[in-house]
Parts: C-alpha cells; structure tokens; sequence
C-alpha cells in the first residue's frame, strides 16, 4: 500500500468515526432522558442530601436535612393554621440505632388559595430544610427516617404521604 | 512528507471539528433532557377549569355513573342506584383538603337551593389512607375527622365513607376535589377535578337537571 492510499483510508476512517460520535452521543442520551410521566404518583417532595452523616456516638449532633418540592406545589409547614390541616413532619424509626433528640422547622410562608384569598395558610415551597439533632449508637447505621407531607396546588389537593428519608449515619 | 503533513492536520481538524460537533450536540441534548426532566417533575395538578376532568375521567362522561354501595358515618349501606331518577353532583372530598373546605359552603348552598326541585348532593369522603377493614382505629380516627368536619360545616346532605374503593371505577381519584355530575337518566355529563367557582358548579347542577345546556 503507498503512503498516499494509507493517508487517504486513514482519513476516510478518521471521518467515519468522528461522524459516529454525536450519533452515539445522541442514543445514550435519548436512554437517559425519557421523561417519567404519570407524576401524580410521584412524590411532591424530593429528599436532597446528605447521604451520610459521621457524628460523635451518644451525643446529640445537628443534620441539616435538604428537601425540594416540586414546582406549582406546596405542602403544609410545620405549624399550619387550622387543625384540619396536616403538618409536616421529620421522624426516625426506633430501630435504627439513631434517636431523634428534636428537630427545628423552617417558619411557613403565608399562602393564600385563589378561591379565598382570605385565608391565609402556612405552607412550605420550593426548597427547604429541617435542622435535626440525633444521637447515634457507634457503628454505621442506615436509617430510613421518615417525612410526613401533604401537597395541594392552587385547586386541588393530593393525599398525604410518608417518604422515606435514607440517611448512613456513622457513630464514632 | 509536505503532503503527509498537510493530510495529517486536514485529519486532525476533521477529527476535531467533529468531535465539537458531538460535544455541542450532547450538550444541547443534555441541556434539553434536563429541562425536560425539570418538566416532568412538575406535578401534573391542571388547573381547573369548568369542564375538567381527572385522568382517565374522560371517558366517564356521557356514560352510566358506576354504581356503588358504601357506607354513612352511623353504618348504613347506601347505594348509588337508590338515588335512580335524580340529578346528581357526586362530590369526593377529604377532611385535609384546604379546597374542599372552600368549596363546602357552596355545597350546601346549592343543595338548600336546588335539592326542593329534586336535585341531591352525596358526599363522599375520600382520605387517600387505604384503610384495610380490620384497621379498627385507623377508621375510628377517619371517622371522628369526618364528622368533626360535618358538624363545622354544617353538612346536610348525605356523606358517604371509604371513597378509595371507588378510585378505579371513578379515573382514579388522585386529587381532592373531585366533583361528578349525573342526570335524571343516570349518565355523567361532567366531571370537575379540583375547586373553581360556585358559579361553575351551578352551571353543572342546571345541566344535570336538564336546565342550562
């Protein structure tokens, strides 16, 4: 084979390739990304980090636990203003080598429905946090602490959820 | 070896123009899913709007309202067929939704003014909580939640319990609340997901009576 022929394949094979690239690109994306539809039996509010948390065993250590509920949504704050209305609530399950010593809520928002703008409710948007303080055994400890919520929009309201919140908690 | 040195740098920027190419293509395509995640994410709570329908309720109008028999607070099995000939609003509520206690009023509003001419509301509480028959205080606590809301919002037409049961057969029930209008024959001629006006459901009260079409 001359050295012009090798050139010329080489070049030909080069382009083939690099014309291959957003063409696989392209697939890997269209796999990653279809969008996951029926969202009315997703959860409103997504748990955000930390994953793992390493605290000192047997004293009362601060977490501060990220959420975000999705857009158009709200839930009830902590402290909503009528009874009927369920507030949102951090637990941790017994078990789990993990104890709750308390837990500090962000303050709601005021909210008004359209419908009744007089009314006002407290309710949480967008991104918000919850300050924990627990206590770990020593050991490595996978809690599925838990966050109780109930979402509306401006018409309409879903039921109430609990969520798992999956945290490794390390005691040292 | 001028001419190799000129084939290898041509190659080169082949190479690299479409290795740009790619790279800009992933990233708008990234870009573009992410935005199309974001907007998956958004729960699909559609504003009402007269006319409305919860998912899968379309296909309820126009067709017989699914019979059923649930039961009242004091135990009493009450049926949907015993209502047979009457304009109907089937109204699926729940004792923690903020529109439902909006919408309440206008209830009882327009049963006091529609129900001497022949028209009913029937209330039909729907928690969202699957209680399983056995769960003696689990429906002991939905029970008192339920009268407690009768009492303050002077309720009286009949409220009926366990709406869960009725998801299926009634699109799902996803989100309080959701109001089902029948007429005289029987048949759904409009469903309403979500609170919107008094007006709009006065507006569907007088076509389940065969008034304002």
């Amino acid at each position: 084979m001359t050295a012009p022929n090798m050139f010329s394949r080489s070049l030909l094979a080069a382009v083939l390739f690099a014309a291959g690239l957003p063409i696989a690109f392209c697939q890997q994306d269209s796999l990653t990304s279809s969008p996951q539809k029926s969202v009315l039996k997703s959860h409103a509010v997504e748990y955000l980090y930390p994953e793992q948390v390493s605290v000192p065993a047997g004293k009362p250590s601060p977490v501060t636990l990220h959420f975000r509920i999705q857009q158009n949504l709200h839930i009830n704050s902590h402290t909503p203003r009528a009874d009927f209305l369920i507030p949102t609530s951090f637990s941790i399950p017994e078990t789990s080598g993990v104890k709750l010593a308390d837990a500090t809520y962000p303050a709601g928002a005021d909210f008004a429905l359209p419908s009744d703008p007089d009314q006002k409710l407290s309710v949480y948007t967008g991104d918000f946090t919850i300050q924990a303080r627990i206590v770990s055994t020593p050991g490595n400890h996978l809690v599925e602490a838990k966050l109780r919520y109930q979402a509306c929009d401006q018409t309409q309201c879903l039921p109430p959820k609990t969520i798992t919140v999956p945290i490794d908690v390390i005691g040292k | 070896m001028k001419r190799n040195t000129i084939v290898i740098g041509i190659t080169i920027l082949i190479l690299a123009t479409f290795a740009w190419a790619g790279w800009a293509n992933w990233m708008y395509r990234k870009q573009a899913a992410e935005r199309a995640l974001a907007s998956a994410s958004t729960a699909e709570l559609i504003p009402a709007a007269p006319g409305d329908v919860p998912p899968g309720g379309a296909s309820l109008t126009g067709k017989p309202a699914p019979n059923f028999m649930l039961e009242d607070l004091s135990g009493n099995k009450v049926s949907l067929s015993s209502y047979k000939g009457k304009p109907l609003l089937i109204n699926f509520w729940a004792t923690w939704c903020g529109p439902c206690k909006i919408e309440t009023p206008w209830l009882v509003d327009l049963q006091n003014e529609y129900g001497p001419k022949g028209f009913q509301i029937i209330g039909i509480s729907t928690e969202g909580d699957d209680l399983k028959p056995g769960d003696t205080e689990g429906w002991a606590h939905d029970k008192a939640a339920i009268a407690k809301f009768i009492k303050q919002e002077h309720m009286q037409y009949p409220v009926l319990i366990n709406g869960d049961s009725l998801a299926n057969a009634y699109g799902g029930l996803d989100a309080m609340p959701t109001s089902v209008y029948v007429n005289r024959d029987g048949k759904v001629v409009a469903m309403q997901l979500g609170i919107s006006s008094k007006e709009d459901m006065e507006a569907h009260i007088r076509k389940a009576m065969g008034e304002g079409q």
